[in-house]
């Protein structure tokens, strides 16, 4: 009996070579996008604790002779200008990003719970309207923004930066989140209106904690999309105190020739944030992109 | 506990009216189903009650008060819904407290009260439990636990069984019935399964299309429906309406079909046919009223077996007459085939007659 399981019919055999052809096939692909991404960031890491004269070498140093920390010294160091420099960039960005999650947390949930939850007039317009923004490339704003800015007087500070990471920001948040909110049974509201919670309360209290990862998610997202912007930063902001990270580390290393393990290093500690932040919430942000496809 | 008044209760959703004009008293402790086909304004009925949507005109009353413009929360109230509706992240044991904490019970008494609902649905060693490690009938449990615990003078039941497989179906029916004996509580109970509202309701009120058909007793309900809506739908299977013509012949009252048979009233049911606002009428009887003759017999008329399917103590037979279709049970020992001819004879004391126009019941004038 088994040896009829155990032999597969003739017609099988080309079948299943076929198919680990295309496993195999897959599996290279996918080492090779790994290396593609993963070497550059092994490069950066390995460059950052070379010396200067070593990271100029050619052929390179695969491994540093000398590794050192130095450039990381350079760099934390608030006695000197480098180190002043790069720590003020860094809290200038951790201000930015702080301030355009929380306030996107802030609007982005109301207003999903709105889009999912209530009828309004100009309901689907508004929708719309949300979505058209990420329509068009961000550099097109670019200049009408800065007009914009310029009129009401937000050039050269930080708020400018906040509204428009907003803009970038919201409507990606607003979508996700309303994805949650349509996967939580309105009965649930219901139920715990009856049950003695006022609306606001039945919205704090039952279905907050049941979008956490969806919010979550959306503060992931809106905190990793203004960590790493370049491009408004460097429009908006000409003061050299003010300046965020990806514009600090670009213009200051071009102004002090190019110090590749100094920019390494500021390259690594600038990613260091957003890896930690995926890394603890990842389990969440995962749970949120898949959420409403498999529930019920 | 308390009692519960309709009066003219409106709903309307643009120019939709899902609730047209209902009236009707639940008295203290009284057990009413509210049944019908889907889209019949059963749970807008029920949710107007809940005030989870706003009325559009007309009056609720809850015990003594008027609570039209009431948060639900203030309505003192307590709803059992049909996919259950318990708090996931929270354990069976905070899903049965949160009403009272809403209430800002002490502690103490919080547990003492989420402990006694716990022994009397037989859930004690559920309670550290999340909602989604529960069974169907064991979340149903907890949903039921969660009304009974806070004491509400109302409880409101959103088809709380259609969820549940048949034989638990069965089984929580009973449970729900006990429930409400032991507690004389005041029950809206909504379900579109007539037999449900037959089995636990005290009354039952019909309804169809936004309007409510006839509000009663589950027997007479069952015995005197008021319309042609209440005669097809509570009862299964459904009562057999037949399109026939009234004519009066030298004193007599007959029903005649356009496939050339007649029918003759008796005295009663001549009367009944003669309030009629028109010459159709609608003959209604149900299938343990129609006997089946496999030969001719002087009043019966002549029909053929359409289907016919066995149960096992009962077997149902489908003739078609008329252009309806007859529902007969008949004793399994009676055999049937399908195609054959068969004779019917009504029985004039069980028989109802509606008129063709108006579908109303006719009375005896």
């Amino acid at each position: 009996m088994s040896t009829i399981a155990e032999t597969p019919p003739r017609g099988q055999a080309p079948r299943r070579m076929r198919i680990d052809g295309w496993r195999w096939g897959g599996r290279i692909f996918l080492v090779f996008m790994l290396l593609y991404t993963a070497l550059p960031m092994a490069w950066m890491l390995i460059t950052s604790i070379k010396s200067g004269f070593a990271a100029m070498q050619f052929p390179p140093q695969w491994w540093p002779d000398q590794p050192t920390l130095a450039s990381y010294q350079k760099l934390l160091d608030p006695q000197n200008s480098v180190g002043q420099d790069f720590l003020r960039f860094f809290w200038n960005s951790l201000f930015v990003s702080t301030a355009t999650t929380v306030l996107s947390v802030i609007v982005a949930v109301p207003a999903a719970y709105a889009f999912s939850r209530f009828t309004f007039p100009g309901r689907n317009f508004l929708f719309f309207t949300v979505l058209l923004r990420n329509m068009f490339p961000a550099v097109i704003f670019l200049v009408p923004l800065f007009i914009l800015m310029r009129a009401i007087g937000l050039v050269n500070t930080h708020g400018s930066l906040v509204l428009t990471y907003l803009t970038f920001g919201l409507p990606l948040a607003i979508w996700l989140l309303k994805g949650f909110y349509d996967n939580i049974p309105v009965q649930l509201e219901q139920a715990a209106r009856i049950d003695g919670a006022t609306r606001f309360q039945a919205f704090i209290l039952i279905v907050m904690p049941l979008s956490t990862p969806g919010i979550i998610a959306t503060a992931i997202y809106s905190f990793i999309g203004a960590w790493n912007e370049y491009i408004y930063a460097y429009t908006f902001l000409s003061k050299n105190e003010q300046l965020t990270l990806p514009v600090g580390i670009q213009r200051f290393f071009s102004e002090n020739t190019t110090d590749f393990p100094g920019l390494m290093a500021a390259s690594f500690m600038m990613s260091v944030p957003v890896v930690v932040l995926f890394l603890v919430l990842q389990r969440y942000f995962v749970r949120a992109l898949t959420e409403g496809a498999v529930k019920h | 506990m308390a009692h519960v008044v309709l009066k003219d209760l409106v709903k309307t959703y643009g120019g939709f009216k899902a609730v047209n004009e209902v009236s009707l008293t639940v008295n203290d402790g009284e057990f009413v189903a509210l049944v019908g086909p889907s889209g019949c304004g059963k749970t807008t009925t029920l949710n107007l009650i809940a005030g989870l949507i706003p009325i559009t005109s007309g009056d609720i009353v809850i015990g003594d008060q008027v609570v039209n413009d009431l948060d639900p929360k203030d309505r003192d109230i307590a709803m059992v819904f049909q996919n259950y509706a318990l708090y996931p992240q929270k354990s069976v044991y905070m899903n049965l407290a949160f009403p009272l904490q809403m209430r800002k019970l002490p502690k103490a008494e919080i547990d003492k009260k989420v402990r006694e609902a716990a022994r009397v649905l037989d859930m004690t060693q559920l309670l550290e439990r999340k909602p989604r490690e529960l069974s169907g009938g064991q979340q149903q449990r907890v949903a039921l636990g969660r009304a009974l615990v806070r004491d509400p003078a109302v409880f409101l039941m959103d088809e709380p069984l259609s969820n549940l497989d048949a034989k638990l179906r069965v089984q929580m029916r009973s449970e729900i019935k006990r429930f409400h004996q032991d507690l004389k509580a005041t029950i809206v109970y909504v379900t579109h399964d007539q037999l449900e509202a037959v089995t636990m309701a005290d009354r039952m009120a019909v309804m169809n299309g936004g309007y409510l058909q006839q509000y009663d007793s589950p027997a007479q309900v069952f015995a005197h429906p008021a319309n042609m809506f209440v005669a097809s739908f509570v009862g299964s299977p459904a009562m057999s309406l037949i399109p026939l013509e009234a004519s009066t012949a030298n004193g007599d009252t007959v029903l005649k079909s356009a496939e050339g048979w007649s029918l003759q009233l008796s005295q009663r049911n001549a009367r009944k046919a003669q309030s009629a606002t028109t010459r159709k009428i609608v003959l209604g009887a149900r299938h343990s009223t129609i006997k089946l003759h496999k030969s001719a017999v002087p009043g019966a008329i002549p029909a053929k077996a359409y289907t016919v399917e066995p149960t096992g103590d009962v077997t149902f037979v489908q003739a078609l007459l008329s252009g309806a279709i007859v529902n007969i049970s008949v004793s399994p020992n009676i055999a049937v085939k399908p195609d054959e001819q068969i004779w019917l004879e009504f029985d004039q004391e069980r028989m109802h007659l509606f008129d063709g126009e108006t579908e109303m019941a006719l009375e005896a004038a």
